[in-house]
């Protein structure tokens, strides 16, 4: 099913103690001087924390900055949605945390398949987050004091966890709207809301610019420059149901992809343990619980299989307490790709609650009967309420039904230490990278990461890649030939899709498509499966590409145009995810084989065949695409199984 | 569960772009479960109109969780529909009897041009957001977060006020069409920060000036939009705003 | 100046406008009424009153003077804003309701304060018409001391009508109107706004009612 490269992949991790490889590395990068910032031209497409972040600081920088969303405003992008907190390691609470136990724990939590540098990296700056943000304007939560207030996140002992009510994601990322609409209104950065990215352009193996098609218009627009960067966020969606937002896609990401930006790891997949359960065949879309509820929320199932009786009238003697159970160290805190797994097994088993058995109990009885009901509700009232407004049930008097979902996806572009992929002048940021969580991703990591990214890595590599290449980038014009073709590809693109006049809606196949994904490629995997979903995926594309039904014009606003140009992207993505998921012949973090399990169920890893990255380069639809081991290599954290015992 | 969904009668919006002349086309739709969000509804419309050869209905949303701001939709007269704190995703067709007629308009103000159908141009906020809903501070510039203490009741104010997810319901609500409670929410975010108080002043002045000038409407205090708002919004942050500008106009140094 | 012209025309500044005149108007109304009252006192009382009140002519020209440049100035901010705001709106919808819960809500005074302030327009021309300009045949008032005019022409069915409709009209206008005008000038406080949505519904009461006690005792 593919091709294996010959030559290792270099991450291009700068030398020296791992406490010194960032200053080392700065220390290398060329500088771009002050006046001559002005003179350069950064793409920046999304504007989530990362894209937001990084556009609003390159522009604070000097340079010239087009940002640009598929929303209506850099505001919806759906980091926003984001609820628990961000993790910093500042140690406020005094209880022992640390750079390098927040190193450690994300690491480990990514269970090994993390680039130790770039994590490093992460645990570092990520005080300096805090202080931004602060400083922004974003109400965190504070003690009565006037101090910073933290909270425990899964897969951690320490509270360094920062929040703002169950809305910390909303917070942060105003706070990065909030300065990118400053550089805005400054003129340092010309915003395009509205605009799908359709195609890169390249020049010469460098990353000349973009090719986006203006939702409103319909109109395909090419924009050059000298750097682009892509936030674009994750892939999730490729499963129909997911926590993303309706939008979210993976077609900028795979058109890089497609131009020779290698894609890394697409099977690592989160599965996130508590999603409010599917009602119905109607459902759009899944919603996230906020994994803090885990602070005070305990998970059961009944111990009986055919417990009929309603939850409150259960007796703590008849009640599974599973996490608690079987690992009593981290309890209901384990990280969210355990929890998950647990949460199935019981369903699995037949112990799972409500209609449809695929649920189970997350209980704020005994939380509400230690801190009484004003406590829970000032925590968690937001989600409380959401919860009630989802389910028609009351989760201060029932328990909450729970089941997981697809949250967040740790794959994506491959980028080196410097954040730029293998397509030089193409960085990559957020979620849309591959490159720090590992198999698994931790809670209140993302939101860290995103804004790393964007505030405190990349501003400083991007100006190595514009101080070498920068004077020597002529600008591009709309009649040059690489332009013209990328242009004329993305409009033929739209034209063939629409010229399609069959009977299926954009809906139905990619909920199809979904299917063979959560079946195959979900939770549990199997080599037959993966190698039966790649051709259920091969068949499905025909499918798309021969009934297909698009209505309307491509020069109008035309969502269902959207939908079905971002489907045609999932269709050939997936294949790829079922392809990395087949050949990965271990079980680590978010990607579990069922071959490759203990006795008690845990995932079994194989450091000594697949302790890489997989980088796959593209070949071609339906080619057989080339993998390229970035190995990871442990030096500060020995390589050991994850225990939660 | 099939065969005991409502019927609905929907009365929607039809536009086929900025320019052209809408009209409200009406709709049968049988077997809605009562489960749905009324945003799956419209997909189960819009599936069926594309089985029928009719251009599905345009409508703006993306998070499906009530917290992006994209869904807009006014629900027979009500921004949101009849929930309180409540955005159109989040609404469930619960709410609905068997054989009502649902009206279905796009949120109207001048400040907001109809796109297509349902879908609003909104970036008329997103102007007034850059003109000073910010702190000027750039990145690697910030001191440690624990510098600045705040208490935490103007913490819990600030975060009640920034609760805001810019999705205009408060403007569609309103009968003159302003923007007052959006711009509030922000000014008094930061008034009640230690870290907002430098730029105060210009940031109230610049910000109301941005709202007049995209045409936006005065406030009456009919508080229509606080009961409208979705993330509960109170307009104690208009009196607040007023506040501000008052003390701006009469005290500050800006626009000698 | 410059900042100050910006400042009133701004829509936030014409509100300061509109409720800075809107209360000058009312403590009008007070000290006004407060004078009336005094026909309950007597027809000596009341026509001490009237007497003092037009001896220095130069004096009452001023305070009308002022009072007219007020009064205009609310009229014409709220023409000009209720103008804007149609403007602002656009296309009206098909079907609108209100999100709010209480009673109060659905009648809505703060919907018609351009129509009660009409309203409140026609009566005080009604009023200036018999005790300023004198444009209704007044010949049989002629000579009466100020305290048997009032008595005489709050007697008149015309007047009945008219003044009873006018303070229903004040009442609607101050219920929302009062509070409002302390919104607009950012006088809000948790712990005083209960006091000032009701006081100043309880203000518009006062008003409404004492004036139109007034009628009730002429007519007795």
């Amino acid at each position: 099913m593919f091709k294996v490269a010959d030559a290792p992949l270099d991450g291009r991790v700068p030398d020296g103690p791992i406490a010194d490889k960032w200053d080392n590395r700065k220390n290398e990068l060329k500088l771009v001087s002050q006046n001559n910032k002005r003179k350069y031209d950064v793409i920046v497409v999304g504007t989530g924390l990362a894209g937001a972040s990084a556009a609003s600081s390159l522009a604070e920088m000097g340079y010239n900055v087009k940002a640009f969303c598929f929303q209506d405003s850099p505001r919806r992008a759906h980091s926003i949605a984001a609820q628990g907190g961000i993790n910093a390691a500042k140690n406020y609470p005094n209880d022992g945390d640390s750079i390098w136990r927040l190193f450690y724990d994300t690491v480990k939590g990514g269970d090994f398949r993390a680039r130790e540098s770039n994590v490093f990296r992460l645990a570092s700056v990520s005080g300096s987050i805090i202080d931004q943000c602060v400083a922004q304007g974003v109400p965190f939560a504070r003690e009565y004091g006037g101090t910073l207030s933290n909270r425990t996140f899964g897969g951690a002992q320490v509270s360094r966890t920062f929040y703002a009510r169950g809305q910390t994601g909303q917070q942060l990322l105003l706070g990065a709207y909030s300065s990118l609409m400053r550089q805005v209104g400054a003129g340092k950065v010309t915003l395009m809301p509205r605009r799908e990215m359709m195609d890169l352009i390249v020049d010469e193996g460098v990353t000349r610019g973009i090719v986006c098609r203006n939702l409103k218009t319909g109109e395909m627009e090419a924009h050059t420059g000298h750097a682009v960067v892509l936030a674009t966020g994750g892939y999730g969606n490729v499963f129909y149901l997911s926590t993303n937002a309706k939008g979210c896609n993976v077609t900028a990401a795979w058109r890089c992809h497609r131009r020779g930006a290698y894609f890394a790891n697409p099977c690592y997949t989160q599965i996130h343990p508590t999603c409010i359960p599917v009602s119905g065949d109607y459902q759009s879309k899944l919603t996230l619980m906020s994994e803090s509820l885990r602070n005070d929320g305990r998970v059961w199932v009944p111990k009986s299989a055919d417990d009929k009786r309603a939850p409150n009238e259960i007796p703590e003697a008849d009640r599974d307490y599973y996490l608690e159970r079987r690992y009593p160290a981290f309890g209901n805190m384990v990280p969210r790709d355990v929890a998950s797994r647990a949460a199935k097994e019981r369903c699995d088993e037949g112990f799972g609650v409500g209609e449809t058995k695929q649920a189970v109990y997350l209980d704020f009885k005994h939380a509400i009967e230690r801190d009484g009901e004003d406590v829970i509700r000032s925590k968690y009232g937001n989600l409380f309420h959401m919860y009630q407004k989802i389910t028609a049930e009351n989760p201060y008097q029932v328990p909450m039904r729970i089941y997981p979902a697809v949250h967040y996806t740790m794959g994506g572009l491959w980028v080196d230490y410097n954040l730029e992929s293998s397509v030089p002048g193409l960085f990559v940021l957020g979620e849309a990278n591959f490159s720090d969580h590992g198999a698994n991703r931790l809670g209140a990591s993302a939101l860290m990461q995103g804004l790393a990214d964007g505030y405190f890595v990349l501003p400083y590599t991007v100006g190595d890649h514009i101080g070498k290449h920068g004077s020597s980038l002529k600008p591009l014009g709309n009649d040059h030939p690489v332009v013209q073709e990328a242009l004329e590809s993305a409009t033929s693109r739209v034209n063939s899709i629409l010229a399609v006049s069959g009977t299926k809606s954009p809906d139905s196949i990619h909920r199809q498509l979904g299917q063979i994904m959560w079946d195959k490629c979900g939770m549990a995997r199997t080599a037959a499966g993966l190698k039966q979903a790649a051709e259920e995926i091969r068949a499905l594309r025909d499918v798309f590409w021969n009934e297909v039904k698009v209505l309307g014009t491509g020069d109008s606003f035309n969502q269902n145009l959207e939908h079905a140009g971002r489907l045609a992207d999932f269709l050939e993505f997936a294949e790829l995810f079922a392809t990395d998921a087949w050949h990965r012949e271990e079980s680590c973090g978010g990607h579990f084989r069922e071959e490759h399990q203990t006795e008690d169920n845990e995932a079994r890893r194989d450091d000594d065949n697949f302790c890489y990255a997989a980088a796959w380069e593209f070949q071609g639809v339906g080619e057989q695409p080339v993998l390229h081991k970035e190995p990871m290599e442990f030096n500060e954290v020995a390589l050991s199984t994850r225990s939660y015992k | 569960m099939s065969g005991q969904g409502m019927n609905l009668t929907l009365r929607v919006w039809r536009q086929a772009g900025s320019e052209a002349k809408g009209e409200f086309r009406f709709y049968q739709l049988n077997n809605v479960s009562e489960h749905m969000s009324f945003l799956e509804m419209l997909d189960v419309l819009n599936e069926r109109l594309i089985k029928l050869g009719e251009e599905p209905v345009a409508f703006d949303h993306d998070c499906r969780e009530g917290i992006c701001g994209m869904c807009s939709l006014m629900i027979n007269g009500q921004a949101h529909g009849p929930d309180n704190e409540t955005t159109t995703c989040q609404l469930h067709m619960r709410r609905f009897r068997d054989g009502d007629t649902i009206t279905i308009e796009p949120w109207r103000a001048k400040a907001f041009p109809v796109i297509r159908d349902l879908v609003v141009d909104r970036t008329s906020l997103d102007r007034v957001i850059s003109a000073g809903g910010f702190v000027s501070i750039n990145a690697g510039n910030a001191p440690d977060a624990n510098c600045l203490l705040v208490p935490k009741q103007d913490q819990e104010k600030a975060m009640d006020a920034a609760a805001c997810i810019g999705c205009g319901a408060c403007v569609a609500a309103c009968k003159n069409a302003s923007a007052m409670l959006f711009t509030s929410a922000k000014v008094s975010q930061m008034a009640l920060l230690p870290q907002g108080k430098p730029e105060r002043a210009q940031r109230v002045l610049k910000m109301v000036a941005q709202m007049d000038e995209e045409g936006f409407g005065s406030c009456t205090n009919t508080s229509e939009c606080e009961a409208a708002c979705p993330a509960g919004i109170s307009v104690d942050n208009i009196a607040r705003l007023n506040r501000e500008y008052l003390k701006a106009v009469v005290f500050s140094d800006e626009g000698v | 100046m410059n900042w100050l012209r910006c400042a009133l025309s701004s829509s936030v500044g014409k509100k300061f406008l509109m409720a800075i005149t809107g209360l000058l108007l009312c403590g009008f109304l007070v000290v006004h009424l407060a004078g009336n009252l005094l026909l309950f006192a007597g027809d000596e009382a009341y026509n001490a009153y009237a007497h003092k009140l037009h001896e220095n002519e130069n004096l009452l020209h001023v305070a009308s003077t002022g009072l007219a440049l007020i009064f205009f100035t609310h009229l014409y901010l709220a023409v000009s804003l209720t103008t804007e705001n149609r403007i602002a709106r656009g296309r009206g919808y098909a079907e609108n309701q209100t999100k709010r819960e209480n009673l109060i809500s659905k009648v809505r005074p703060e919907s018609w304060m351009l129509a009660t302030g009409l309203g409140l327009l026609a009566y005080l021309l009604l009023h200036l018409a018999d005790f300023t300009f004198h444009w209704r045949d007044v010949s049989h008032y002629q000579g009466l001391e100020p305290f048997d005019k009032a008595a005489s022409l709050l007697t008149d069915p015309v007047t009945i009508i008219g003044y009873t409709a006018g303070f229903a009209f004040l009442f609607a206008h101050l219920s929302h109107g009062m509070s409002s005008a302390f919104q607009s000038l950012g006088l809000n406080h948790p712990k005083y706004n209960s006091l000032i949505k009701w006081g100043g519904i309880g203000f518009a009461l006062a008003l409404g009612l004492g004036n139109f006690s007034l009628v009730v005792w002429a007519n007795l």
